[in-house]
């Protein structure tokens, strides 16, 4: 892996115009919250010329599962399922998520994941933080519950300055 | 740190700790910054950790 750059994977995905919602900490970070994180989670729309322009960027980004010796690569028929694949890049570790939560989808976080704008012209989409506030009250595990109150600081912070 | 980076976090201020014991300054800090600044400042924290660790890691026996 070259340095971590998670803004250079998100970037990639936006210019080729593959249609994503970033979700999990690191839409924490980019809506504010000072926690860290160590991969970059995304929710893709599973229709088949998304996922074409997706396993396209993961290819450049030399994606591979990263629990798998046998730096096994995603395909067209993992990627339109629901289920979570954890890949590794160059830039930085990867999550392409099929569904999270009850099984919400892309189309389910849409109206819930404002743009924002990741570098000047480049927009995606970003989980809300009253939503991921809300997912990880759900979970409820150690982990989750452990971010809550800076999720939720953040979120107050921010409504001050709306 | 990129040296733009660099020049754009804020220097430390005096913490505003709340009842939960969350800094409301580091979070207004972060909200200073652009959203990819944000993300790239916890990429380099992140990373900077790891010649620490790794060289812990040499340093301990077998």
């Amino acid at each position: 892996m070259k340095t971590a750059n998670p803004v250079e994977i998100l970037s990639r995905l936006a210019a080729a115009k593959v249609e994503f919602i970033v979700v999990g900490m690191a839409a924490g970070v980019l809506r504010g919250a000072p926690v860290t994180t160590i991969d970059v989670d995304i929710v893709h729309l599973r229709q088949p010329d998304n996922v074409s322009r997706l396993l396209s960027v993961l290819g450049q980004l030399d994606a591979v599962y990263r629990h798998d010796p046998r730096r096994l690569r995603p395909n067209e028929s993992h990627l339109t399922g629901p289920g979570h694949h954890l890949l590794t890049t160059i830039y930085g570790d990867l999550d392409c998520l099929g569904t999270i939560g009850d099984g919400e989808s892309y189309d389910d976080l849409c109206a819930r994941s404002p743009d924002l704008e990741l570098r000047p012209g480049l927009i995606i989409r970003v989980l809300d933080l009253p939503t991921l506030i809300a997912l990880k009250e759900k979970a409820a595990r150690p982990k989750d519950l452990a971010v809550l109150p800076v999720l939720r600081a953040t979120l107050a912070e921010t409504l001050k300055r709306a | 740190m990129a040296d733009d980076l660099a020049e754009r976090v804020p220097v430390p201020c005096k913490p505003d700790i709340d009842d939960n014991g969350v800094d409301r300054a580091q979070i207004r800090q972060m909200l200073d910054l652009t959203p990819a600044e944000r993300l790239l400042l916890v990429a380099e924290f992140v990373g900077s950790l790891r010649p620490v660790r790794r060289a812990d890691e040499d340093r301990q026996p077998g």
